[in-house]
């Protein structure tokens, strides 16, 4: 199903929840919505699936407008974020439950049930009750129930949470899979980054209500429109500076603080302009000439190590360095270079960086 | 301070702890258990003169019809209070609208009026010739139809608050998620929140029950001036007119009717348990037209007006009624001897509330943490006794408990004290061990992994947080004392409560001044319960 909002505000008494968000999602469209707690991610998808009428603004599906229709002529699937698995009924009857209120026969039931259960192998389970089962297991089981409904609309909401890594990893490929074979368009709110970037075909980025960008995982990672989108996905050294000059090639030239010069990526802005340079660990090296720095920490990362260091411009920089390598001690003097074309220059925020990057 | 201390260290010793509980068990089984069916013992000792009443039919058919009225009257009340009872609890608690609080306020106001007053203000409204006249028919109601009409009114409250007890529990999420699922709202209520209500659908049956068939003073009130006393009997009245009469065979009487009472009534508990227990709703079939039919448009606004107006006219209106009599002028009022009824009616609210609370709480907290040990079930239930029991007999069970222990006769407002602990008991145990059950216990045990004691635990980390229930449950206990007439008078006839003393002024046909002393009355207990509310909410703000 093909998605679009039109102007779409959420408000509870005089708060906006999410305010002024337009929005297009292509049919069988694999999106997923990032951002800190409380930014209205919930609200978004409670909205589109008909859970809550927007104050403001219009739903479309199959460019029909859905805002008045009521949620259970919707056909929207929603895993809730606390599960809420009917508690007096057995897993299958929860999973069959779709069904059953369309008033389907009972073997058709039976037989829904029974694919959506083994689909999560959770079929050796059916005669349980919830309460029985751990919290991994109940959203599995949640899950199913939302599939076997055969809505071409999912809504996730942070389905993964009460997951263990290893089964959150293969399950979300699983899902993915799946909902791609059936053809159904998903929004999936997550905490989680890396699930984030590695299942959607295009991410949203909401921050305070509104929707800060929206892009494909790499293009987002690579070329961050804003200052809080290069800091909310993925990790990344952030420092503020002056424009110098241009170089031929169109690299911008700048002076950080304390009075060193570093070329970046191209920009628009002109000598004089401040602004905030963002490059990511993984895009600092260590040479035998560059910005003065002093190993304060070193953190073993799982497969790489994280150095971070207190450079001559009073900003600390971290970089990676591989598994095998021979790490820095506390202490040591080292010279930081960064990749150029992986430097990303932003407008110097008015209200301050720190503001800038403010989770609220 | 320094005998917190010193209960604190004693606390940390098992000994000590367990001393305590098994006293606390006892006082339970002795002050409270063993008087209230103490006249079944009796119905076996004094076999000669209850066997000599099972032998006169008139007798035994006047107790048949007496015990059939109430039987009956309690089961139609009930269940007109469940059908009209879920839509209400509905309303309370997953609407939000202006003037909800009031709503709230107002649905308690039955419990807080004597019940003496109540039966007076029912058939003033209902009653033709004066009151309301069944429009067209020129049909006057009749004393059962009053009665039911009556014990709806008391009984109404509580029902919608154990059912909405239970539906704050009930997570509202899982009507949405059955609706993304495609069930109307009609369909998830049916299948889902509906078959998650029997917890509350138990407690509520059984309050309703317990109540109507303990109901004496409202139906005395209202068949006395429906002239209709002395014919039309329910168990309570019969007990009281058999008390008041001269006649040598009463006795074996009221033990004949008080074990019958007491018997079917722990019957009953038992079946409507099962019952509602075993009973499932069927979630099979569905209807998904009729449902989507049901939940949407004229339907649910209609049932919720249905319910806001049967509330109004069959509870609100009634029970107001009795202040048209401030339009008249002011009856001559014996201020002296009112006064001293509040008194001691307060006097026996106040002592038998205490009572519950200290006694109640190791008793609460026993089932709720081990209600699957052998003696938490039994506490379990037998805590239910006296709840069940109808006050009247179980006054007088009381009653013929003590007199048989001390003849004395001079301590007789000591029993009235007794049989109100006894059946308020119940009331303040079920209130805060159902708190108590929702309250994590790792709380507790983080608090004495940091080594904290044992008392200090409890008062420092459970007390705040149950302190609303046992508020709660302690106004609950306090105004059924201060309503209650049945237990009284089956104690003491000339015991000097205000429900006595309002239903002597009834008696002697002094209708005006016992509804102004019902006013005064209903506005002490309305300032009384707003000043508890604010102390109760200012003390809460503070913790
Ligand atoms: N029913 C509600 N009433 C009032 N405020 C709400 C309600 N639901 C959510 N909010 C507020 O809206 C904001 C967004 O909430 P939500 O969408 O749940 O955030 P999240 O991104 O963590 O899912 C929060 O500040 C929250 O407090
Ligand atoms: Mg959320």
């Amino acid at each position: 199903m093909k998605i679009r909002l039109d102007n779409i505000s959420m408000r509870f008494g005089d708060f906006y929840a999410i305010k002024n968000i337009s929005l297009s999602i292509a049919r069988g469209e694999y999106l997923t919505i990032l951002g800190p707690s409380g930014c209205g991610k919930t609200t978004l998808i409670k909205v589109i699936s008909g859970i809550w009428q927007p104050t403001e603004g219009k739903v479309f599906v199959d460019e029909r407008d859905v805002t008045d229709v009521p949620i259970e002529d919707r056909d929207t699937g929603y895993v809730f974020q606390n599960i809420a698995l009917f508690p007096n009924m057995t897993i299958k009857e929860n999973v069959g439950y779709s069904p059953r209120v369309r008033n389907m026969p009972e073997e058709e039931i039976d037989q829904i049930a029974k694919d959506h259960l083994e689909l999560v192998k959770m079929f050796d389970r059916a005669g349980m009750l919830p309460s029985e089962l751990s919290g991994g297991e109940q959203q599995k089981v949640a899950i199913a129930r939302a599939l076997a409904s055969g809505s071409k609309m999912l809504m996730l909401d942070e389905p993964f949470s009460a997951l263990d890594a290893r089964v959150r990893v293969e399950l979300r490929y699983e899902i993915r899979r799946l909902v791609k074979k059936l053809g159904i368009t998903v929004l999936h709110v997550t905490h989680d980054q890396e699930e984030a970037m590695s299942v959607s075909d295009r991410i949203i980025l909401m921050r305070a209500g509104g929707i800060q960008e929206i892009g494909t995982p790499l293009d987002m990672y690579r070329n961050p429109k804003s200052i809080f989108a290069a800091y909310f996905i993925g990790e990344t050294n952030l420092m503020e500076c002056t424009v110098l000059d241009k170089t031929k090639a169109g690299r911008t030239v700048l002076r950080l603080r304390g009075g060193r010069t570093v070329r970046a990526s191209k920009s628009s802005f002109y000598s004089g302009d401040p602004v905030v340079i963002s490059v990511r660990p993984e895009n600092v090296y260590t040479a035998n000439d560059g910005l003065e720095a002093k190993v304060i920490g070193i953190v073993f990362m799982g497969t790489y190590w994280r150095i971070r260091t207190l450079a001559e411009t009073s900003d600390y920089i971290d970089y990676n360095i591989s598994a095998n390598d021979e790490v820095p001690q506390i202490g040591d003097e080292v010279r930081l270079v960064f990749n150029k074309k992986a430097t990303k220059v932003f407008e110097r925020p008015e209200e301050g960086l720190e503001e800038a990057i403010k989770l609220e | 301070m320094s005998l917190f201390k010193w209960i604190n260290n004693v606390s940390n010793n098992e000994r000590p702890r367990k001393a305590w509980f098994s006293f606390v068990c006892l006082i339970f089984i002795v002050l409270i258990i063993i008087p209230s069916i103490f006249v079944v013992l009796k119905m076996f000792t004094e076999w000669d003169i209850v066997s000599g009443v099972l032998g006169d039919p008139e007798k035994t058919s006047l107790i048949w019809g007496a015990l059939w009225n109430s039987f009956s009257i309690a089961a139609i009340v009930t269940v007109v209070d469940i059908v009209i009872g879920i839509p209400m609890a509905w309303i309370l608690v997953r609407k939000q609208f202006r003037g909800k609080k009031y709503l709230d306020t107002l649905m308690d106001m039955p419990l807080v009026f004597p019940t003496g007053a109540l039966g007076f203000s029912v058939v003033l409204f209902w009653g033709a010739p004066n009151g309301i006249d069944i429009p067209g028919l020129g049909m006057v109601l009749s004393p059962y139809i009053m009665l039911i009409l009556l014990h709806i009114i008391f009984t109404y409250p509580y029902m919608v608050r154990s059912l909405s007890a239970i539906l704050e529990q009930i997570e509202p999420n899982y009507e949405t998620a059955a609706m993304t699922l495609s069930a109307s709202r009609f369909t998830a209520v049916r299948t889902i929140t509906l078959p998650l209500f029997r917890a509350g659908l138990v407690t509520g049956t059984i309050l309703c029950f317990a109540r109507s068939l303990s109901e004496t003073g409202g139906t005395y009130a209202a068949l006395l001036l429906m002239n209709a006393n002395g014919i039309f009997f329910t168990g309570p009245t019969f007990i009281k007119h058999m008390k008041e009469i001269q006649d040598p065979t009463a006795m074996g009487s009221m033990i004949l009717i008080s074990v019958l009472m007491i018997v079917f009534a722990l019957i009953l508990l038992v079946v409507v348990k099962l019952l509602i227990m075993r009973f499932k709703i069927p979630i099979k079939k569905v209807w998904p037209h009729l449902g989507r039919k049901l939940s949407r448009g004229a339907v649910p606004k209609l049932k919720d007006a249905f319910s806001i107006a049967f509330l109004a006219i069959i509870v609100l209106l009634p029970t107001f009624y009795i202040f048209t009599y401030l339009t008249q002028p002011m009856a001559d009022i014996d201020f002296v001897a009112l006064m001293s009824a509040i008194g001691t009616s307060f006097a026996v609210a106040g002592v038998a509330v205490v009572f519950g609370i200290v006694f109640g709480i190791p008793i609460a907290l026993y089932i709720a943490r081990k209600r699957d040990t052998k003696l938490g079930k039994i506490l379990d239930n037998l805590v239910n006794v006296p709840l069940i029991i109808p006050t009247t007999a179980l006054g007088f069970s009381l009653g013929l408990f003590w007199s048989t222990i001390y003849a004395g006769g001079s301590l007789n407002l000591l029993m009235v004290v007794l049989g109100h602990m006894a059946f308020t008991f119940p009331l303040v145990v079920r209130n805060i061990s159902g708190a108590v059950e929702e309250v994590d216990q790792s709380y507790e045990e983080v608090a004495m992994t940091l080594g904290a004691k044992p008392f200090q635990t409890f008062t420092k980390v459970l007390m705040p947080i149950i302190q609303s229930s046992v508020i709660a449950g302690a106004i609950l206990a306090f105004t059924r004392s201060l309503g209650e007439t049945g237990a009284t008078l089956a104690i003491d006839r000339s015991a000097n409560t205000v429900p006595v003393y309002i239903i002597n002024l009834l008696d002697a046909g002094k209708h005006s001044e016992a509804a102004f002393c019902s006013i005064i009355l209903i506005a002490i207990c309305f300032v009384f319960m707003l000043v508890l509310r604010l102390v109760v909410s200012r003390g809460g703000r503070h913790t």
